[in-house]
């Protein structure tokens, strides 16, 4: 009785203590879990669709895709919470604390350390790298890939800042950009063409965008002259060149 | 071994968020100096965060994986690589209607144009487009074409749109293209992809089964631009 007592004031006061915590994972977390529920429909209608008209898969594997579907959903929306609550506030406080203090020279570096960090935390990422260190065996191991498209998205990042800075038009950045892409793809070697495409496409989730963007937005506001729209939109497209041409070095090397 | 996997991710997942908290405590510590409310509030989040990361792999490599190579295996026995198109087509355009980051895209869209480009119309496209881009890829896996043929030509085409259009449309267009590209519909349609290009007979796993996602992110910025360079030239006339 008296224990059961003791027991139950100490999980009150550890609920009490964490309060502020469970306050945080459930803040405003309605929207989080549609978006979560919205991702997982279109899969399971094609998962079912599919064993229903097409597929003869055995139960445990339904079974064990539910199983993966759900860790995944509860997965995502731990994160997209968590992104939500924490690291975007973060971004917002680098962002302004940057621009206050820092000149040029310590605004890119700055800009570059937080790309190579959010990028390797990027779930697409992760499931890109998992996914390559499975097919060839782990000749190319995940934690490798990983690095490598966040340090170069790093790199591009900083270069996209620092074109805003000079004012060069975007449109002819992303044109030669393009340009480079498709010329060095022919120098590299064929199996590491699709997985560098790739790296340029995962790199932009929901850790990413929404960091880039807080940058960009407090990179225009302190700008001088006027920015135009194209300055803060357009970052995104310009910094996931980096991973592209990255792998693509990677691949040049590995041989 | 489900164990071990576990502890494998874990570790990863670690390592890749380790750099973020050592960054924002140092940078707290030298420029900052936040109120502690403030660290708690960044330091809860990114433990969340790391949590929900640790169980999104995990469900991603001991459920989605294999049973997206199986069902792959699957799809690849039945030889109908026009089925698995339309398939590929119907599932990019519902994952792209069912993207919540896509309406916001398509709300920006509109104000960019000034309201001359309705949202709807925008989603109908972009959906259209990346179900149209799911389908090619399906068929690059099915027939084996390379993934120049249709990588080379399309990103040419971005080239020669970009001259075309304006400073807005552009940049709206290459953040589009991040937009669509959420981390459940690449890895669903990446470890199937892989799967499918795995059971062909003379597919190479690696050669054939990477490129969509790029694939899926070029769709946007194609229909974006398109779309802005017909609407600009109906607001000249």
């Amino acid at each position: 009785m008296i224990l059961n007592i003791i027991i139950n004031y100490n999980l009150f006061f550890l609920l009490w203590q964490l309060g502020f915590e469970v306050r945080l994972l459930l803040k405003e977390s309605r929207e989080v879990i549609r978006e979560v529920g919205l991702a997982i429909l279109p899969i399971t209608f094609f998962v079912v669709i599919l064993q229903l008209f097409f597929l003869d898969l055995p139960l445990a594997s339904l079974g064990r895709f539910l199983f993966g579907a759900l860790l995944v959903s509860l997965g995502l929306f731990l994160f997209l919470q968590g992104v939500r609550v924490g690291l975007l506030a973060m971004g917002e406080m680098v962002g302004a604390e940057m621009l206050e203090k820092g000149n040029i020279v310590t605004i890119l570096l700055i800009t570059f350390v937080l790309g190579v960090a959010i990028t390797i935390a990027e779930p697409g990422v992760q499931v890109l790298a998992l996914n390559v260190d499975l097919v060839t065996g782990g000749e190319l191991s995940n934690t490798l890939l990983v690095w490598v498209v966040g340090l170069s998205l790093g790199i591009f990042l900083a270069f996209a800042i620092l074109r805003i800075f000079l004012g060069i038009r975007m449109g002819y950045i992303l044109a030669i950009g393009y340009a480079v892409i498709i010329i060095f793809s022919f120098f590299t070697p064929a199996n590491f063409v699709p997985i560098a495409f790739d790296a340029g496409g995962v790199t932009t989730g929901p850790m990413t965008v929404p960091f880039i963007l807080s940058i960009g937005l407090g990179v225009t506001s302190v700008l001088p002259r006027r920015s135009e729209m194209g300055d803060t939109f357009g970052l995104m497209g310009l910094a996931s060149l980096g991973p592209v041409l990255g792998i693509m070095l990677l691949g040049v090397l590995f041989n | 071994m489900i164990l071990n996997q576990l502890w494998s991710i874990t570790r990863e997942i670690s390592m890749a968020l380790a750099p973020l908290v050592i960054f924002f405590l140092l940078f707290q510590v030298i420029y900052a100096r936040r109120p502690w409310s403030f660290v708690r509030q960044v330091l809860t989040g990114t433990v969340l965060a790391a949590v929900g990361l640790i169980f999104f792999l995990f469900g991603v490599q001991v459920g989605f994986m294999p049973v997206a190579r199986e069902m792959g295996a699957g799809l690849a026995a039945l030889q109908r690589p026009f089925l698995l198109m339309g398939l590929g087509f119907l599932f990019g355009l519902l994952a792209t209607i069912a993207e919540p980051a896509v309406w916001v895209l398509c709300g920006q869209v509109e104000r960019a144009s000034g309201g001359y480009i309705p949202e709807k119309l925008i989603l109908v496209v972009l959906s259209l487009g990346v179900g149209v881009f799911v389908a090619l890829g399906m068929g690059r896996v099915s027939f084996g074409w390379p993934l120049y043929f249709l990588l080379i030509p399309g990103y040419i085409l971005a080239i020669i749109l970009i001259f075309f259009s304006t400073p807005t449309f552009i940049a709206v267009a290459f953040d589009a293209g991040a937009v669509v590209t959420g981390p459940m519909i690449v890895t669903f349609v990446m470890s199937l992809v892989v799967g499918i290009a795995g059971a062909i007979e003379g597919r190479d796993p690696i050669l054939d089964g990477f490129g969509l996602v790029a694939l899926v992110a070029l769709a946007p910025i194609l229909s974006v631009m398109i779309l802005g360079l017909f609407f600009e030239r109906k607001e000249r006339d």
